[in-house]
């Protein structure tokens, strides 16, 4: 993390007291949850982390999509539409084509919503990310309309005969060694995404586009396929989630998947990508994700009115990026 | 030789008006065509379904107003959805707790200005990226109506605050077409007569130069998240009284649509650019669309159809304003 941060300029932070006040959002939740392991001992049982983990699975597979888009200067507003147009074409498809295809289906789904925005944001030669924003939202609307126009606005069920080996269940509940199979896929996920992120020429040009279009272009970054790899990694991602999702509430809904667009963005600024662009990691977005899934639980047990919790999101969101400017501006 | 020139010069002339007029007139013509057979004739050139666009219009045209202010002066505002029904749910509650229609309309607007001014202090002063600023305030705002009316729409205890409304003073028109005739001829007037209007726009097109010629930069686009919280409240309070209750999610999508409509209407979102009457031309578009949806009944076609309709009309038309902006780069 040190070698990519001083390559792009940004003073390492020395000592446990920089980080403290570079990164005061980490302080705050983790003092939160030193609060409420206090207050409310079930907190820190093995059954909670288990709960912990297995509801942050959506957001944290979307964020981690998100993150390229951002790192690139760019922003995607369409998973919500995403997420909730492949959960109703993997729940109908299980019963008529069999799980595995039904999945594979839905994540071709994603993966061309996210083409079918790429195109649209290089054919129209968007570069700003205002431009990118109200496009993909407009296709938030479309991706949303073909869920609700495919299932009438019907919810769901997710049907299959009892004695079949349920993939469903399996991402659920099922275990690899002391693993779950959740956490196997994630581990697997985020392990391609930061070789692809490190390590591979095109991960890197993600974040060169996201530091200056104007220099990269000149410098024969291609920006065009930039911009299909992280709208397509964007859209996949968002499918996973949306799988994952299905497994675990065993229904899909037409308008399910529109609060993951917020949460997405926090999760992935909370973590400390900047939302200009340039510099970020998917690593950092899985502490944003964890952090916000912590957040939320621990308001739960302490019986925080789920307003209120709603509320809470917003002016986080709101500090992280103000101290973000404070602090950018402090280097400067 | 003489007709190739007329070609060109009709050409840019088509070029030079806005697309969204242009897509206006598309819509007339198509439901003119659709008025000569008689399985697809309707009463939209009817006087009592003008009306109605007007009326369904109007909230989000004072809504509009305020935003082109702000996206003209390089900003944008998010926040203007919460902020609708939050201050529906403020005036709503000021009134059943014995405060007087005027006086509660009063401090619900000043709510307005003060949530303006809080987001002018974040993102102008302290340079934070207003996009996500006014995103989370908007997050803030509809989680307070949450936790204030628990989620539940609460109707007003006064028969008359519907009257302010609702009155019809100018023919068919009520009082809430009245008022956003004259918000709209007051931003008018306001961004093409005043040195403030004139600033708004310098400010917009280049803040360096606006800086360098005297003008308070800051101050000025300070002002113009005042006066959009200023008419987002003013929004609320009307939707309020013509629905004589509010609800605290109302305004779910609604910044999102108002600033797509301003964008279609032709209002820049780099800045520098709109003005009072484009945007008006946007959110007519959008309202005479879902009118003529309804009147041809494609709704029964298909259900959700329209959503998705209005979602690719918005891209494309998205879609067009980059490639204009892209080909004016390259000719450059």
């Amino acid at each position: 993390m040190s070698a990519a941060t001083q390559r792009l300029g940004r003073p390492t932070p020395q000592g446990v007291g920089n980080f403290l006040r570079d990164n005061p959002i980490y302080v705050a939740i983790v003092g939160l949850v030193v609060v409420t392991s206090i207050v409310e001992p079930k907190f820190l049982t093995v059954d909670n982390f288990d709960n912990i983990i297995r509801s942050s699975g959506t957001l944290a597979f979307a964020a981690l999509g998100m993150t390229f888009v951002i790192m690139a200067g760019f922003l995607d507003l369409s998973i919500g539409g995403i997420i909730s147009l492949v959960a109703v074409v993997t729940v109908t498809l299980v019963d008529r084509v069999g799980q595995g295809p039904a999945i594979l289906i839905g994540l071709s789904v994603g993966l061309g919503c996210g083409l079918i925005n790429s195109l649209l944001i290089i054919t129209s030669g968007a570069l700003t990310q205002a431009e990118s924003l109200f496009i993909t939202f407009g296709m938030s609307l479309v991706f949303g309309a073909a869920a609700l126009m495919y299932t009438q606005g019907v919810t769901q069920f997710l049907t299959y005969s009892q004695s079949d080996i349920s993939i469903f269940d399996a991402i659920n509940a099922g275990a690899i060694g002391p693993l779950s199979v959740f956490a196997v896929m994630f581990l697997i996920s985020l392990a391609v995404l930061a070789v692809i992120e490190r390590r591979t020429y095109p991960g890197r040009a993600v974040l060169l586009v996201g530091g200056n279009k104007v220099a990269a272009r000149l410098a024969g970054v291609p920006i065009g396929r930039t911009i299909v790899m992280i709208y397509a990694i964007s859209g996949l991602m968002s499918a996973i989630g949306a799988v994952i999702l299905v497994s675990r509430v065993t229904l899909a809904d037409p308008n399910m998947g529109v609060p993951y667009m917020t949460q997405a963005i926090l999760a992935v600024v909370v973590g400390g990508t900047a939302l200009i662009g340039g510099r970020g990691s998917v690593l950092w977005t899985v502490v944003g994700a964890f952090l916000l899934v912590l957040l939320n639980n621990c308001l739960n047990l302490l019986g925080v009115s789920s307003y209120v919790q709603f509320m809470l999101w917003g002016v986080i969101l709101i500090a992280v990026i103000w101290l973000d400017t404070v602090k950018q501006a402090r280097v400067r | 030789m003489s007709a190739n020139t007329r070609v060109v010069g009709a050409a840019r002339w088509v070029g030079s008006v806005q697309k969204a007029f242009i897509a206006i007139l598309l819509v007339l013509l198509a439901m003119a065509v659709a008025n000569l057979f008689p399985e697809t004739k309707t009463n939209f050139f009817s006087e009592a379904n003008f009306v109605n666009v007007l009326k369904s219009a109007s909230i989000f045209l004072i809504l509009a107003m305020g935003e082109t202010v702000v996206l003209i002066a390089r900003g944008v505002d998010l926040s203007i959805g919460g902020m609708m029904a939050f201050s529906g749910v403020v005036v709503i509650l000021l009134m059943n707790a014995g405060v007087p229609i005027p006086i509660a309309i009063a401090l619900t607007l000043l709510v307005g200005v003060a949530v303006g001014a809080v987001n002018a202090f974040i993102s102008v002063y302290q340079r934070a990226e207003p996009f996500i600023i006014t995103l989370g305030m908007g997050i803030v705002l509809t989680g307070a109506g949450q936790q204030l009316t628990n989620a539940h729409p609460v109707g007003s205890t006064l028969p008359d605050f519907q009257l302010v409304a609702n009155t019809k003073i100018l023919g068919p028109l009520p009082i809430l077409v009245v008022v956003m005739l004259a918000v709209l001829a007051v931003t008018y007037w306001m961004l093409r007569s005043t040195s403030f209007g004139r600033n708004v726009y310098a400010v917009g097109g280049d803040p360096e130069v606006a800086n360098y010629s005297g003008i308070n930069v800051r101050r000025t686009q300070a002002a113009t998240y005042l006066i959009c919280g200023l008419t987002a409240a003013l929004g609320g309070v009307m939707l309020a009284s013509q629905l004589n209750s509010a609800s605290s999610i109302a305004g779910e999508n609604t910044a999102l649509y108002v600033v797509c409509a301003v964008v279609v209407g032709g209002t820049s979102v780099a800045g520098g650019i709109g003005g009072a009457i484009k945007s008006t031309i946007g959110l007519l578009l959008l309202g005479l669309l879902t009118s003529a949806f309804n009147m041809l009944r494609i709704e029964s076609l298909v259900s959700y159809l329209p959503t998705a309709l209005l979602g690719i009309i918005i891209v494309s038309i998205l879609w067009l304003d980059s490639y204009g902006r892209k080909r004016k780069r390259e000719a450059v």
